[in-house]
């Protein structure tokens, strides 16, 4: 009689736990965690679990009184866009789903994102950069988005690579891109940057190429037989290697400025020395000069033991991106995904993050601005450089100016 | 400058030719005796390359890890030969074809499980930097390919013709049924020739690694170069699929300078037809004559 005593009220407490657990904020973290992308994926996921855990040993998000936890629904989209679009409709069909948080690839941005537009269903992208991710929005003229990015994307990126070959006198380059969403609509911007700096660029080939591609001799020799002093490139880590690798085994050496990929493990790994030098603009380094960034690369190292973050933005990128939205619940007073949406178009409290501090990062959407859901400026973005596998600041000015600018933080 | 920069390309072609014609030999060795071939060859040369890379990592010196990695390149193909292709034989089936794709698929969702999705860099002592030959970029790395291959493929070709074993091996070959009158063992020499078999596309695997990384799909595209390759030079000849593979490798590459990377996969398929069409034993094949 006392064992059924035990074991029904061990079951009880069974229920109550389950009780508990669903009385929790619900999100679900999506990204490629096998494939090509996982080293974005994986760190994104684990800079984001950084921050849930946080939260929750907090004892979770003051939800109007009610103290609620984070409870993480994770979801593999391998980096396909027909697999993110399945897992994007099983999330929308969700009935107590505050929100979704991840996506590395744009192509599964954009196989995805509609089926949660159409519920309504508040989604943070990152660390996806592709412009088409949230241009698609402000080209279809749609009146009430629930789709934010929270990335450095890829117009400011190109801005800034072609800025960087301009400062650096160049006058020939050739742009190297991969045929997905992502190196196609790279391209794109690269071309629209070296239009509004003044066409001081002039592009002698576009060369495209393959996901798996190994052999890159024929564009390589076709830039080189065109004069190009420079090669911008668009592409993830493994064919981006590909082309580093090739330069050296050539003996070619033009400078390699690309998209943030660029710091991809799977390029640093694979393109070895052949790497070194190669630059791309990145929000976060992997330098503990703040204590923000300190604590948060410590934390990161010791929790999933490692030396180096796979992809250090990803990681600090999906860090900042539940803060935000952690954030946006409080505010909003609710765990109800449509209320979310409109705090995070109007988050008054600063949220203090180890990228930056976000102070108003978004704005009631217009679909003639997509920078009303966009919260990355310029001034969040540095260049950084290659050096021996790891992620340096290429300019020793953005690291000075990170400092001052944590410093004034602190004494505020 | 221009010239300089075609013969660049024809020389990186003719290079990663050669590895076709390495794979390529396999489909020939197992061809030759059993008039089977293993669709799962690939998978061999990607399976034995990561089992190389194993190797190294743990602390084996890459001179030892090179005949490490043949040899189990060669308990591959034996377990190819006795799971996929032995009873199919035996029964005159074709169900060898099946077997050794199932075998292939199973194979690659190993790999998977074990070494993961990436792409992984494979050191090697040997030195990717550049050296200059007329104008002509090469590194030592790629030089390794091409002593390998040749290496490899004069040691078979010389075993076949200067030893007891192998002559078994060429009798089998000619003759199946006459050969067994003789006293020689069919279903040895099979084992063997599918042993040989992964000789070959392990060290495949090893020579290309370097160069393109390790991952499972890294043969993927070799494996249907090399099959195109196999056909169009005849299934037995060794000095055909060499020139064949070097001639395929030369014309992707300079098809992709000329006309843009996507046309690369062309020269390969459209040999494949013409060979299909006009010459269906193959360019350097014997015309079989079969007396019933």
């Amino acid at each position: 009689m006392k064992k059924v005593l035990t074991i029904s009220l061990m079951a009880l407490g069974l229920f109550a736990a389950q009780a508990f657990a669903s009385d929790a904020v619900k999100i679900a973290i999506t990204g490629p965690f096998s494939g090509g992308s996982a080293p974005m994926g994986i760190s994104m996921r684990n800079g984001a679990m950084l921050a849930v855990s946080e939260i929750n040993a907090r004892g979770g998000i003051d939800v109007d009184g009610h103290r609620m936890k984070i409870q993480v629904i994770e979801r593999d989209d391998e980096g396909k866009n027909a697999r993110g679009a399945l897992v994007a409709q099983e999330l929308a069909s969700m009935s107590n789903l505050s929100g979704v948080i991840g996506t590395v690839n744009t192509g599964v941005v954009l196989a995805g994102d509609r089926y949660l537009q159409q519920k309504g269903i508040t989604k943070i992208i990152t660390p996806a950069a592709g412009s088409a991710s949230m241009t698609q929005w402000s080209k279809a003229g749609v009146k009430n988005l629930s789709i934010f990015r929270f990335s450095a994307d890829d117009s400011i990126q190109a801005a800034m690579v072609v800025k960087e070959a301009i400062d650096r006198k160049l006058t020939k380059v050739a742009i190297f891109h991969d045929t997905t969403n992502y190196g196609v609509s790279g391209r794109e911007d690269l071309l629209q940057q070296i239009k509004k700096q003044g066409n001081k660029l002039k592009v002698v080939t576009t060369e495209k190429f393959n996901i798996g591609d190994k052999d890159m001799t024929a564009q390589l020799l076709r830039a080189k037989l065109a004069g190009a002093q420079a090669i911008l490139i668009w592409g993830i880590g493994p064919e981006m290697a590909a082309v580093a690798n090739g330069m050296a085994a050539m003996g070619m050496k033009l400078p390699l400025i690309g998209g943030w990929t660029i710091s991809m493990s799977n390029f640093i790994n694979n393109a070895g020395k052949n790497g070194n030098g190669a630059l791309t603009p990145q929000s976060f380094i992997e330098e503990p000069i703040t204590p923000m960034a300190k604590r948060f690369i410590n934390e990161y190292h010791k929790t999933y033991h490692v030396s180096r973050i796979p992809s250090p933005m990803s990681a600090a990128e999906g860090y900042d991106a539940v803060y935000v939205f952690a954030a946006a619940v409080k505010q909003a007073k609710s765990t109800d995904t449509h209320k979310i949406k409109e705090a995070l178009e109007d988050l008054r409290a600063p949220v203090k993050g180890v990228i930056a501090t976000w102070r108003h990062p978004y704005s009631k959407w217009n679909p003639a601005n997509e920078r009303t859901h966009e919260a990355f400026h310029r001034d969040q973005v540095v260049m950084g450089m290659v050096k021996n596998g790891r992620i340096v600041f290429a300019h020793e000015s953005d690291k000075q100016r990170l400092i001052k600018e944590a410093h004034g933080e602190n004494s505020k | 400058m221009y010239a300089l920069i075609v013969t660049q390309m024809v020389v990186s072609g003719v290079l990663m030719g050669l590895i076709y014609a390495l794979i390529a030999y396999g489909f020939q060795l197992t061809y030759a005796t059993s008039k089977s071939i293993n669709f799962g060859q690939g998978e061999l040369v990607m399976v034995s390359a990561f089992f190389s890379l194993t190797l190294l990592n743990v602390g084996v010196p890459y001179w030892l890890m090179v005949p490490g990695g043949m040899l189990f390149g060669a308990l591959l193909g034996l377990v190819v030969e006795r799971a996929g292709v032995r009873l199919a034989l035996e029964q005159k089936s074709e169900g060898w074809i099946l077997m050794t794709i199932i075998l292939g698929l199973f194979a690659f969702s190993v790999a998977e499980n074990i070494w993961g999705r990436d792409d992984r860099p494979f050191p090697t002592p040997i030195s990717s930097n550049p050296i200059q030959i007329f104008g002509i970029h090469i590194t030592p790395v790629e030089i390794s390919v091409a002593i390998g291959v040749f290496a490899l493929m004069g040691m078979i070709e010389l075993f076949k013709r200067k030893t007891l074993l192998g002559k078994a091996f060429e009798a089998v070959s000619a003759d199946r049924d006459a050969a067994e009158l003789m006293g020689i063992s069919a279903t040895r020499t099979i084992m063997l020739s599918y042993g040989l078999s992964g000789v070959v596309a392990a060290l495949a695997g090893i020579l290309i690694a370097p160069i393109t990384t390790v991952g499972p799909t890294m043969a993927s595209a070799l494996i249907l170069k090399a099959f195109s390759v196999a056909v169009v030079a005849g299934l037995d000849s060794g000095f055909g699929v060499v020139v064949i593979g070097m001639t395929l490798g030369a014309l992707e590459s300079l098809t992709s300078f000329y006309l843009g990377s996507g046309w690369r996969e062309a020269p390969g398929l459209i040999l494949l037809i013409l060979a299909l069409a006009i010459r269906p034993m193959g360019v350097f094949g014997k015309a079989s004559i079969r007396k019933v």
